[in-house]
């Protein structure tokens, strides 16, 4: 399978010196297109860290990343507008959907075809299809407000699919939900990392979904450990 | 792109045009003020406008009539038509007062004018009821906003007048309505003293044997006569003939009296760079004040809404969306503030101006001078909103 998102003894320290953090101590990770990985870990083990390392939003200390074949970060970024990589490169899927309340659903998810330039109408009919694709095409023209909370998931969903990226980087995305819903979350991305040929990190602590990935990450201390969830059903999960 | 600012303001429009139509009220107030400076300015041009006049003859070394006392004998007028270029002149007095008038005090200025031809300089131009005075004891014409009506009997001093026209934007400087009189009626009323001083002036004339010289009676009772009545008026005004040069015929009547000549233009300078000058300056003053006043509100209410979407615009800035895009959604916020702020503050100067006690005139050129002064503010006030937005890191739509 090709890879999707690769990162290579990738380091990030805070500060300098004697008051240095070392938040990320060489992690490993690869991940391929569509697979969906999760990444566990305790509080303060770095996730957050990797997550943004990843989205770049903030910048290692050093190491390599790569997404797909483009090597974005090696020692240094590659890429001069970081926000045109996050727009076209990764998706982000958040612990709340985040959704922009002032916007309608559809357009909530035709924003990011729109900033990445599409024409409106083009934007908007990639928009519905993908509502449609994720049974949430009833409710494009209601506001955030007037969705439950699982609807409002696979709209977020949908705005993290829209610009067909590489990479979905989701952070705690079933946090809110209660089982059933969340197993239906993780299914949803399942198919449409398949769908989409997308490579898909979740980061979680739901003890619920933890097994039903195929490969876990565990981040112990700024270092990563790959654990095999050999248990986890194909049929029913990946 | 779809408009980010126009849907955020759709979504929240009710709290929006609340916003505005406070904001707009306090434009109001603003447009309002320069309005009330505005109409000063109309007010002392209209004096001017309407006397007719294009000189004004005045004690030496005053800047009277209207900006300082001026004292000029009556006779002083008829030399003046003699010379060369000039067509009409005529003696005026102006006296502020305050007249009873059922039941209620009006505060008028008293205008003496010549009215023995239609058309001499002083009298009002133009009438919207009844006639001109044509008697020249106990006639009156008003202007409309002193309430009177025609066949009105109004009391100044110790004598009553009958209102027999209405004229209108006849005031003075400061805003007064005026009441023509005839210039002998007006000359009593503003210079006759009470019967108290005349019995204590006439005992003195009796004590003194220069004024009441022995076997002489006739004396005393000349000089009575002459302190009981006043022949002076407060300037003479001067129309020049078609074609004439008004400084031309000015330096003439210098030359020849010792009195003082205003043109058109100086006593223009006189009205409003002496006048009014500091009432312009303390207006000044106020719409500084409400343009900083406006601007600290405008700035507070763009922050406020800034700050209740700091995670939006996070999410915002993480997928991608870049900061021009950004700051230009607070940016058009702050001018859609202002744009409703402002349609409702004209309107609300437009409606309310003419409930003002004084004349409130709303120019096109300052609504629009008022309009780019106020999307000016608003886009200044938007700056610390637009700094605090662009601070946001996307990072803080992430967790942990």
């Amino acid at each position: 399978m090709a890879e999707g998102i690769r990162i290579d003894n990738l380091v990030k320290t805070y500060g300098q010196g004697d008051t240095a953090v070392h938040a990320l101590r060489g992690v490993n990770m690869s991940v391929a297109k569509g697979e969906v990985v999760g990444l566990i870990g305790p509080s303060g083990s770095g996730k957050s860290t990797l997550l943004k390392c990843l989205g770049a939003v903030i910048e290692p200390t050093s190491g390599r990343m790569t997404i797909g074949d483009r090597v974005i970060y090696d020692d240094g970024w590659k890429v001069g507008d970081l926000r045109a990589l996050r727009r076209d490169l990764i998706g982000f899927i958040f612990q709340a959907p985040y959704l922009i309340p002032f916007l309608d659903v559809t357009d909530n998810v035709a924003l990011l075809p729109m900033l990445a330039g599409k024409p409106n109408a083009v934007a908007r009919k990639e928009a519905r299809d993908l509502l449609e694709a994720l049974d949430v095409a009833h409710r494009a023209a209601a506001m955030p407000s007037q969705l439950s909370g699982g609807e409002q998931q696979r709209v977020a969903i949908a705005r993290a699919l829209v610009n067909r990226p590489p990479v979905i980087l989701a952070d705690e995305p079933t946090a809110p939900l209660d089982g059933v819903r969340a197993l239906a979350v993780v299914d949803m991305l399942n198919t449409m990392a398949r769908q989409f040929d997308t490579a898909i990190i979740i980061v979680t602590h739901d003890e619920k979904i933890i097994p039903t990935f195929r490969r876990l990450y565990n981040i112990r201390d700024g270092v990563t450990i790959e654990e095999l969830q050999l248990e986890a059903s194909p049929a029913r999960r990946t | 792109m779809i408009s980010l600012a126009g849907r955020d303001i759709l979504h929240g429009w009710g709290k929006f045009v609340l916003t505005g139509v406070g904001l707009g009220l306090l434009i109001g107030v603003t447009l309002s003020m320069a309005g009330v400076y505005r109409g000063m300015i109309d007010d002392a041009q209209a004096l001017l406008d309407n006397s007719g006049a294009d000189l004004w003859v005045v004690q030496k070394d005053t800047l009277g009539p209207y900006a300082e006392p001026s004292s000029l004998n009556q006779d002083t007028e008829r030399p003046i038509r003699a010379m060369a270029g000039v067509d009409r002149a005529a003696g005026v007095t102006y006296l502020t007062m305050q007249i009873a008038h059922e039941g209620k005090d009006v505060r008028v200025m008293v205008v003496g004018a010549e009215v023995a031809e239609p058309g001499e300089p002083g009298q009002p131009p133009h009438l919207i009821a009844g006639r001109r005075i044509v008697q020249g004891h106990y006639e009156a014409v008003g202007d409309v906003k002193t309430g009177f009506a025609i066949d009105d009997e109004v009391t100044v001093r110790r004598n009553t007048y009958r209102i027999v026209g209405l004229t209108s934007r006849m005031v003075s400087s400061g805003g007064d309505p005026m009441l023509f009189l005839s210039l002998k009626d007006a000359q009593e009323a503003q210079f006759e003293k009470d019967a108290d001083a005349i019995v204590r002036q006439r005992a003195r004339n009796a004590s003194s044997p220069l004024l009441n010289p022995p076997g002489n009676p006739a004396v005393a009772e000349a000089v009575n006569a002459a302190q009981a009545s006043s022949t002076n008026v407060n300037a003479v005004l001067v129309t020049v003939v078609p074609g004439a040069d008004a400084e031309e015929v000015a330096a003439t009547i210098r030359r020849w009296q010792r009195v003082t000549v205003y043109t058109r233009a100086q006593m223009e300078e006189i009205l409003i760079e002496k006048m009014i000058a500091n009432s312009a300056r303390q207006i000044g003053m106020f719409l500084v004040i409400l343009a900083i006043v406006s601007a600290a509100i405008v700035a507070f209410i763009i922050y406020t809404m800034t700050i209740g979407k700091i995670r939006e615009i996070a999410v915002l800035k993480l997928i991608g969306t870049c900061n021009r895009t950004i700051a230009g959604m607070i940016l058009q916020q702050a001018l859609g503030l202002g744009l409703i702020g402002f349609a409702v503050g004209k309107i609300a100067a437009t409606f309310w101006a003419p409930f003002f006690p004084k004349y409130v005139l709303l120019l096109p050129a300052d609504s629009l001078r008022g309009f780019f002064a106020v999307m000016a503010i608003c886009a200044l006030a938007s700056l610390l909103a637009i700094h605090a937005a662009l601070k946001v890191d996307p990072a803080e739509a992430i967790g942990g």
